[in-house]
């Protein structure tokens, strides 16, 4: 604020007063003009659905029947007491952590590689995001059968070698890696394209600079890119936690009926809250959790924002 | 860190000379893994009904492809140029909103100081963090009250700026675009709007590019809200390809056929947008 | 999820009655056509297939030029269902006609006002009994309009009995598998003992399901109280089927990607056959030519699915969406549908009509489908009491059951789990 309004004072001696105004109003309301159309959206069709969320999570709720009486913190009491709820949220966290950490890593190595001086650019580059295109009932069916327990496509390649098939639906955790595997599917080559943008604007001359100055290529990729790549890490880091935390379309689509398990092995958070609302009807108890899980989200978030702030300037710092 | 792996082998510099044959053969691993599914897809969608449950299924594709497609095309229900036509209204005016809203209001939070910036941003990014399953009733009795449901209306209206692309312009911007640039600019006498058009959105361009295929793809592909609040007669694509699993026994031959036809269009823009986008993010790095 | 009830012997005494209401079912459609101008669109909402033509729907515009109908089809159940549910909490939005599904009919019938009383002189007696008060609120209001309904049967592979040295004609086979269901698993034994590789049924969770739907208050009282955890009849049948299936069964829980592939690879020999399910077994596995059908079910009958339409209030043209659901679902309509997609008709004068007495379906080597399903439609006798909780408490012990199947665990800790699972449904 103080350097423009100090430029406009200088300049201000030449200009006829109105059109001083209209420049310092210039100045000072054109920011929140750009950002205006995104709070006025979300005014409109982002709010209400905030506030209705919130108010319904304090009454018993039936979805179709309507609002019942005020109980005030009831259902999140309620939904605190249960089992369910606990188990709903390690399981989110475990696949949140096979999948996040994961997938970015191997985001930034395919950045990394799609980086350099490649023949056929646009080739690799396009070719990483295919993955995304993949419409959700292809992946679904195909992740379905590779992940079939009996005539799956990967327990009958084990099978060849005379490896016993793998209980990708009853045990817990390999439900989880494959739930995680789908998710990596679909993200790291978006992920990838995302940090690529990120590394192709970093000056060049950085790193003919430090090539000079005989840096390998992972000292050039641990003290150049990793710190210029800050905001953009920074992004990828957040909304792979906010979209991990909420990972709902692949849990659902991971059996044929989309509850999270007979033994609640792939129960997330969001489908807990899908089963309350939608099987149980339940909206007021649906609601809380969705608070709560808003909550979590926000907690890790903010987590997550310190975590990497530092290691990125510590990195930069460092080099 | 697991990232060093595969850079190890590469002694020479970035910029200077081409990449290692292990490169391109670890690219390859990549790019085997992401064509896969849409492989095996054509596979299905060019065999018949028996084709999905087949244990000894061939891996070279069958020959219905053609034939699927077009009783795909054929069937009255999908309604298939119809909603063809939807999905490529309501994608490219998306994309184009979501484009420029977002740049605007990252060029704004990312160079532009202002009273509460902080705080807005975050704001904008927690909007992001609120569970959207529960969404969908409140949003429902609002479309309702407006009167837009059965209408495109109602799809491209709520997705007209996204909290993601305003974060993800703002990150771009505030590591390409040099404070320098955006000081030149208004030392030269350009108004504010004229610094955004002539100096933020270039160095933009490369993000700007990307986020537009990303909102173009992600809203192709979108099926929930749609399928919500569309109906048979004005349905996008996802929503019309949805009625060809309405049967006691899906043939899935025929689903991933129209799959496969939906998928079409979005990679004859990466054909065309391709070369673009990559042309765009080196342009962007030289003027960065 | 699929899970259902049965059929009551109304239709024994339907005959004479039968015509009249094919007569007047026709009535209804042919003069309202004259009865307004006013050119409306009407919705109508379904799922899987419920046989509606175009064809069809343009008779109905035919008959009544100023009614346009457009048909919005859901691909499966579940959709459909988080579909009305989101509009019924909305308030607005649904079609004119919805299809409902007879799992979720329960919950809506405690919501009686948010739909239009559908019953009509017209209708009156239509179906059978149980088929009309799994749609009728507690203060006597008809909601739903049945559709089809899922009277069962059994389907197996000829081949594998033969391998097994069992007979394998249906007559012999019908013979075989008349009684109980003891007698069902020691035919099962007897076929496991033979070791042909392929199981007996394919899974504990489909086996109780037929099971349950022979009980007339298996889950809920009357009143809607969930008895499911003290009732011993539930207990009891969750234990019997799990014992039996550790040797009977492929474990295959019904609807997965392994379920179908294990149809077609010849991993279980019979299954419980609700009439709808031909076409996916069809569907499944188009290249196997020993499907057959059997003419029986242990303890007699069950039905299993089924559904209904719906006029939900908040339409704008109820009267009219009125009369074209109760066209809909009348006799000549239903025969089309059953020509259509095979769905079974719920009508009870529908079962004298010759295109469904002499129906025949190539695919089961020409099993008479048609008198097949009409015998096993009156072996239905109990009319199993499905309340808000149903389909919840049924979930709950069908998790129960493959906890059990995939060996995650044994069937007393699985049970203590579903005790503790519906207590957490209150």
């Amino acid at each position: 604020m103080t350097v423009s309004t100090l430029r406009m004072a200088v300049r201000s001696p030449r200009r006829i007063a109105l059109s001083q105004k209209l420049g310092r109003w210039d100045i000072r309301f054109s920011p929140y003009l750009y950002i205006s159309p995104f709070f006025i959206l979300f005014g409109i069709v982002g709010l209400f659905p905030l506030l209705y969320t919130g108010w319904v999570s304090l009454h018993a709720w039936d979805l179709i029947g309507g609002q019942g009486k005020f109980v005030g913190a009831d259902n999140f009491a309620w939904i605190l007491q249960q089992q369910k709820f606990w188990l709903a949220l390690r399981n989110t966290f475990s696949i949140f952590l096979l999948s996040a950490v994961p997938q970015i890593v191997i985001a930034l190595i395919i950045a990394a590689v799609l980086d350099q001086n490649l023949r056929g650019r646009t080739f690799w580059r396009m070719g990483v995001l295919l993955p995304y295109i993949v419409m959700p009932v292809a992946v679904a069916l195909i992740f379905g059968n590779m992940y079939g327990d009996k005539y799956g496509l990967i327990n009958t390649l084990l099978g060849h070698f005379g490896i016993p098939g793998i209980q990708w639906h009853s045990d817990p955790l390999a439900s989880q890696f494959a739930i995680a595997t789908m998710v990596n599917f679909r993200w790291t080559g978006y992920n990838a394209l995302i940090l690529l943008a990120g590394m192709q604007a970093i000056p060049r001359d950085y790193y003919e600079a430090a090539t000079i100055d005989g840096a390998g290529a992972i000292r050039r990729f641990f003290s150049i890119t990793i710190p210029q790549l800050r905001p953009t890490l920074i992004f990828v880091i957040i909304t792979a936690t906010i979209g991990g935390l909420q990972i709902f379309d692949e849990p659902k689509l991971f059996d044929q009926y989309g509850t999270g398990g007979a033994n609640s092995q792939w129960l997330t958070l969001t489908i807990y809250l899908y089963n309350l609302g939608w099987g149980q009807l339940n909206f007021g108890r649906a609601a809380a959790v969705a608070w709560l899980l808003f909550l979590v989200i926000v907690l890790i978030g903010l987590v997550n924002l310190g975590i990497t702030r530092r290691i990125a300037s510590n990195e930069g710092r460092n080099s | 860190m697991t990232v060093s792996a595969p850079l190890r082998r590469r002694r020479r510099t970035l910029t200077i000379g081409r990449p290692s044959p292990i490169v391109y053969a670890f690219l390859a691993v990549v790019m085997v893994a992401s064509v896969f599914p849409l492989y095996w897809s054509f596979l299905i969608g060019s065999g018949d009904s028996s084709t999905v449950n087949d244990p000894n299924m061939s891996w070279l594709p069958g020959g219905n492809f053609l034939a699927n497609a077009s009783s795909v095309i054929g069937n009255e229900s999908v309604n298939f140029w119809k909603s063809l036509g939807n999905s490529v209204i309501v994608s490219t005016v998306v994309s184009a909103s979501v484009v420029f809203f977002s740049t605007l209001a990252g060029y704004s939070f990312a160079k532009l100081r202002f009273r509460a910036k902080k705080g807005l941003l975050v704001f904008v990014i927690a909007t992001t963090a609120v569970p959207t399953q529960l969404g969908v009733v409140p949003l429902f009795i609002a479309m309702s009250a407006f009167g837009w449901t059965g209408t495109l209306g109602a799809v491209i209206v709520p997705a007209l700026v996204s909290a993601f692309g305003v974060f993800w312009m703002t990150q771009y911007i505030s590591q390409a675009l040099p404070d320098e640039l955006v000081e030149a600019g208004r030392i030269d006498g350009a108004n504010m709007f004229q610094t955004f058009w002539y100096i933020g959105l270039p160095s933009a361009r490369p993000a700007a590019a990307m986020l537009a295929l990303f909102t173009f793809i992600t809203t192709w592909t979108n099926f929930f809200w749609p399928f919500i609040v569309l109906n048979a007669t004005n349905p996008t694509l996802p929503v019309s390809l949805a009625t060809l699993q309405a049967n006691y026994f899906v043939d899935y031959s025929i689903v991933l056929a129209g799959v496969l036809l939906a998928t079409l269009p979005l990679i004859a823009l990466f054909v065309l947008a391709g070369r673009q986008l990559v042309a765009g993010i080196m342009q962007g790095a030289v003027k960065g | 999820m699929k899970l259902s009830r049965r059929t009551t012997a109304v239709a024994a005494i339907a005959g004479a009655a039968a015509f009249a209401l094919i007569a007047t079912g026709c009535s209804a459609g042919g003069s309202t056509a004259s009865d307004s101008s006013k050119p409306i669109t009407l919705t109508l909402a379904t799922f899987n297939n419920f046989g509606y033509s175009d064809a069809l729907l343009a008779e109905y515009h035919t008959l009544n030029p100023n009614v346009t109908v457009v048909q919005n089809k859901a691909a499966t159940s579940d959709a459909a269902q988080t579909n009305m549910f989101t509009k019924l909490a909305a308030g607005s939005g649904l079609g004119d006609i919805e299809a409902v599904d007879v799992d979720w009919m329960p919950k809506l019938r405690q919501y009686g006002a948010k739909f239009v009383d559908l019953a009509a002189a017209d209708n009156k007696g239509r179906y059978a009994g149980w088929k009309t008060s799994a749609a009728t609120t507690t203060d006597g209001k008809l909601i739903g309009l049945g559709t089809d309904i899922g009277p069962e049967a059994i389907c197996y592979r000829s081949d594998l009995l033969a391998k097994a040295g069992l007979p394998t004609d249906p007559d012999a086979v019908t013979k075989l598998l008349t009684g109980d269901w003891d007698n069902y698993y020691k035919v099962g034994a007897t076929f496991a003992a033979a070791k042909t590789g392929a199981a007996w049924f394919d899974s504990a969770g489909a086996t109780f399901q037929g099971l349950a739907n022979q009980y007339q208050n298996f889950f809920e009282k009357k009143d809607g109280t969930v008895i499911a955890t003290t009732n011993p009849d539930v207990k009891a049948s969750f234990t019997k089927v799990l014992a039996e299936s550790a040797t009977l069964s492929s474990h295959l829980t019904q609807w997965s990607p392994d379920w179908s592939a294990g149809q077609a690879n010849g991993a279980y020999a019979t299954m419980l056959c609700p009439a709808w399910m031909l076409g996916v077994i069809q569907g499944n596995t188009p290249k196997v030519t020993d499907w057959k059908i059997a003419n029986a079910f242990p303890d007699g009958g069950g039905n299993w699915g089924g559904s209904y339409l719906t006029v939900p209030t908040q339409g704008k043209n109820t009267e009219a969406a009125k009369k074209f659901a109760n066209w809909l679902t009348a006799p000549a309509q239903q025969i089309a549908a059953f020509k259509t997609a095979g769905n079974f008709p719920s009508q009870v004068a529908a079962y004298s009509n010759k295109d469904l007495t002499s129906a025949t379906n190539a695919f089961f080597n020409n099993a008479s489908i048609g008198q097949i399903y009409i015998d096993r439609s009156k072996a239905v006798t109990i009319t199993p009491f499905k309340g808000v909780k149903y389909a919840a408490v049924m979930k709950v012990v069908q998790d129960g059951l493959t906890r059990v199947e995939t060996g995650t665990q044994s069937i007393d800790q699985s049970w203590t789990q579903v005790v503790s699972d519906i207590k957490a449904l209150a």
